[in-house]
């Protein structure tokens, strides 16, 4: 009966079901594509928004930890991001260490963070969690805006001085987007497995029934607390490391830029949009609302990759009526999401396929009375 | 002396937040929805006041109506516009997951703020030329009053601020509308027994709750500036007095809007960078240790 709590932790294999290995063939086949798409197209536009999108991946990931299987609604989780990006910032500009250490470093710290946080709003549910969880943030945000001394307020921090990777006999340059594009194709990669592995591990158990019934599961003996803390700690972590990454691949940081509300809010729509609370979600939200955030932000883009001439008229009616306004978009799909689809795509996808599959059995049985 | 003027400032002040933590707590009170697209529904407000004052958008470059007027025209279309976004989104959901309620008006909030980004840029807007009759510049005119001075712009907003709650309490205890608003409240399912048009009585309450974020939008408006995000300040803002206040509890929450108030305006006296600060960790002090806020029932 006095099993450790490390042993109940060990994740228990799955037993593959029949279309999995149909599944890791397709996602093989993606991610080579995607290791390949770099050399295929050199654009700097397309790596960057490629960098970008495994970046917002990496985020709705983490977020999917706490909100999807723990479902604790974070609306702050720019407060772990932004303590990855300042650490990792700060390390380099003033103790001018290199950002590959200082990002470990930014994850510590956002681990960190949320233990604090965590301790202070996972006394509170549903709504007073989620107006707790911004507050958070926000004193974050005003807190680093207001002690000028140390963090430079308002103005925030721009890389002054890149230093160069020297491993594995070769040189990686931090101001080539590729190394950032391949950097965090591989850190989503982590991120999707991280997802998947706490889905399928006691922990993960733990955290889903915390999500369907906090005071059962207590009853039961699972300690509502700390397994929402370990849950925003994993959460936390990879966001901070997202954070870290960002602040070297845009070279400039800001406290409204990195605690913002508007971060927050990004993350939370990315698994919503997607789909809450499963492993392909945050990865459709990603790539449908990421894209399209770009492209209505520098339609001029899509011109450079030769998609469209500069000079036509999606570019200019874009840049003339809908720049800027990306979040309109996010706006008009959420609320599309919300009101016809709350399971997200992914929820809409599964519900087509399954009445394809009830349509195809059903149609079995009329040419074979026994089957049925 | 200073101590006591900075009191009466935030005062003065907390009358108009009091207007806008009334509309969210009724709304919270009668939907149970936390309405986060109230910051926005004050940022039409400002918005609607200040295009009544500049006049050229309508094509009335010679209109200049001062923003206790438009007080008038803000509170019917902010009404109008309430009831509508009530009627075809928030009524959807109103059995659905909190989160999901909560995202939906996110949502509305971002349409909001972007398709007057889309329209008016992200310029700030303020009452440029805004003059008195005799000629002096309105907002920073001041008068005395028991050897402290008040701002005149402040003290008539906070007087509009009290008429208008006054009349909402009416309404809302003598009136029988205002006391089926009152019972849907208390027990939705009670109250549809009864024979209360719940759904009704929640457009309503919508409606009115985006009366006064619009009014105490054309408020903010005569010392504050107007730009497409300026929402998102008084959302936040807004949680805090209902928090404060005690959720669904409107004495609370004209309390809690003078609370916030006088204490932006006493730390402004020290330090007006860590106004914010102090508000924000009264708010999350207040969560830990009376999440029900100062007057409302528990609801953990």
């Amino acid at each position: 009966v006095n099993r450790s709590p490390a042993m109940r932790l060990l994740p228990t294999l799955p037993r593959p079901r029949g279309n999995v290995w149909i599944g890791l063939l397709v996602g093989a086949v993606v991610v080579v594509a995607l290791a390949i798409f770099p050399q295929l197209v050199k654009k700097p536009y397309a790596i960057n928004m490629g960098a970008m999108l495994f970046l917002a991946i990496i985020m709705g990931q983490a977020w999917n930890v706490i909100g999807g299987y723990a479902g604790q609604y974070s609306v702050g989780h720019a407060a772990y991001f932004g303590a990855g990006a300042y650490t990792t910032m700060m390390l380099l500009e003033l103790n001018q260490i290199a950002p590959w250490w200082g990002i470990w470093a930014g994850m510590v710290n956002g681990v960190l963070v949320s233990l604090v946080i965590g301790t202070i709003t996972f006394r509170l549910r549903g709504p007073y969690f989620v107006l707790a969880s911004i507050s958070m943030a926000e004193i974050l945000r005003y807190g680093f805006l207001y002690f000028r001394n140390a963090t430079k307020g308002a103005e925030g921090f721009v890389v002054s001085k890149m230093p160069k990777l020297e491993a594995f006999g070769a040189t990686f340059s931090l101001l080539d987007k590729r190394t950032f594009y391949y950097a965090t194709l591989v850190l989503a990669l982590v991120a999707i497995l991280v997802n998947w592995l706490v889905q399928r591990s006691k922990l993960g158990y733990y955290f889903q029934a915390i999500r369907e019934d906090q005071d059962a599961a207590h009853s039961l003996g699972i300690n509502p607390t700390f397994y929402k803390s370990a849950a925003l700690a994993i959460s936390a972590a990879l966001t901070a490391l997202a954070g870290g990454i960002q602040a070297m691949l845009l070279k400039v940081i800001t406290p409204d830029g990195v605690f913002g509300i508007d971060l927050s809010v990004q993350v939370v729509l990315i698994c919503i949009i997607g789909g809450i609370g499963t492993i392909l979600g945050p990865v459709i939200g990603a790539a449908l609302l990421i894209p399209l955030a770009e492209m209505l932000r520098n339609p001029r883009g899509l011109a450079q990759i030769g998609l469209v001439s500069a000079d036509s008229g999606f570019v200019q009616f874009i840049e003339a009526h809908l720049s800027n306004a990306h979040l309109l978009v996010y706006g008009i799909l959420v609320v599309i999401v919300i009101l016809f689809a709350p399971d997200g795509i992914l929820g809409v996808i599964r519900r087509i396929a399954a009445r394809l599959r009830r349509r195809r059995a059903s149609g079995q049985p009329a040419a074979n009375p026994a089957g049925a | 002396m200073a101590f006591l003027q900075a009191v009466l400032n935030g005062i003065l002040v907390g009358g108009v937040y009091a207007l806008i933590g009334i509309g969210l707590t009724l709304i919270f009170g009668v939907m149970r929805v936390i309405n986060f697209a109230h910051g926005e529904l004050l940022m039409l407000g400002m918005y609607v006041t200040w295009i009544l004052f500049d006049g050229t958008v309508i094509g009335l470059p010679w209109l200049h109506l001062s923003p206790f007027m438009a007080v008038l025209v803000v509170i019917p279309l902010l009404f109008l516009w309430g009831a509508f976004l009530q009627k075809v989104f928030i009524n959807r959901v109103l059995n659905a997951l909190p989160q999901n309620q909560i995202l939906l008006t996110i949502g509305l909030g971002l349409i909001m703020s972007n398709a007057v980004l889309l329209r008016f840029t992200a310029d700030y807007r303020i009452l440029t030329g805004w003059k008195a009759a005799d000629g002096s510049d309105w907002a920073s005119s001041t008068f005395e009053l028991l050897g402290l001075s008040l701002s005149k712009v402040n003290s008539i907003s906070f007087l509009i601020a009290v008429a208008i709650t006054v009349a909402l309490y009416l309404f809302l205890i003598k009136t029988d509308t205002g006391q089926a608003i009152r019972a849907t409240a208390q027990d939705r399912d009670a109250a549809q027994l009864m024979g209360i048009n719940v759904k009704r009585m929640s457009v309503l309450s919508f409606g009115i709750g985006s009366a006064l974020a619009g009014t105490a939008g054309a408020l903010t408006l005569t010392t504050y500036y107007a730009y497409p995000y300026v929402g998102s300040v008084f959302n936040l803002k807004a949680f805090v007095i209902v928090v404060l206040g005690g959720m669904g509890s409107i004495i609370g929450a004209t309390l809690g809007g003078i609370l916030v108030g006088v204490t932006e305006s006493l730390t402004g006296m020290v330090d007006s960078g860590l106004k914010e600060i102090v508000v924000f960790a009264l708010f999350l002090a207040l969560l830990l240790f009376k999440p029900s806020g100062l007057l409302g029932k528990s609801r953990m």
